[in-house]
């Protein structure tokens, strides 16, 4: 057992227990922004494992969920706009907390992997991540006046 | 010493989907149910499966989620013109 096994071990057992005790108590708007916070933290755990095993391939799987995560959260954003309205969610300390791990993960990966293609893919899979997390958690919070009008 | 991270993964899983069960509120059954995708994928990821992986990734953290909170959406709405009839 390496130490990128150790890493995405402890973050995905912490990252995903905390999201799913999230999700599953609580106000409907603490359980949206936990769903939010999932995919955003599985992400970095998927990147982990794929430098743990030593396969670059599996880098695939974080590139499609730092995709299309946030693309889940908008569909929770568009189809609970009225609910979400009366009582917004405001968690702007977890979502910058979990980008800062994001952004921590993907810079250890490019330090371990060197300047090369892979290192540039990694970087577009944190920007991806990051800019999609924060998207996702403004239209959450109702940023977006268009997505009311649910 | 390398299967903790099967284990973490079946026990996120086992934990997801029993959630996922006791919830009875539909909206509140669809987040759970797209964290449990999430957690699918990552398991299947650890036992060496990245294409399932992926298809599941696809499948569980967009498409079933909005196929389930449409289907809400228009029973609710039936159900509110139903009670305007009368």
């Amino acid at each position: 057992m390496n130490g990128w096994t150790l890493a995405a071990t402890v973050g995905l057992a912490g990252g995903l227990g905390t999201a799913l005790w999230g999700v599953a108590t609580g106000p409907l708007r603490r359980r949206v922004v936990a769903q939010n916070l999932s995919t955003a933290l599985a992400c970095p755990g998927l990147l982990l494992l794929s430098q743990a095993y030593g396969r670059p391939s599996y880098v695939d799987l974080g590139l499609v969920l730092a995709l299309l995560g946030p693309v889940g959260t908008l569909v929770f954003a568009r189809l609970l706009a009225d609910e979400l309205a009366e009582d917004p969610p405001r968690a702007w300390g977890p979502t910058w907390a979990v980008a800062g791990l994001g952004a921590a993960t993907v810079i250890a990966l490019c330090v371990a992997t060197g300047p090369s293609r892979a290192m540039v893919k990694l970087l577009v899979i944190g920007a991806l991540l990051i800019g999609g997390n924060v998207i996702a958690s403004r239209a959450l919070s109702g940023g977006f006046r268009g997505v009311r009008r649910g | 010493m390398a299967d903790a991270v099967i284990v973490v993964a079946l026990l996120l899983v086992a934990a997801s989907a029993t959630v996922a069960v006791v919830t009875r509120d539909p909206v509140r059954q669809a987040l759970v149910l797209a964290v449990l995708g999430v957690v699918l994928a990552v398991l299947f990821t650890v036992l060496q499966a990245p294409d399932v992986g992926l298809s599941q990734l696809a499948v569980g953290s967009a498409l079933t989620p909005l196929l389930l909170m449409l289907t809400v959406r228009k029973v609710r709405r039936r159900g509110q013109e139903k009670g305007r009839g009368r």
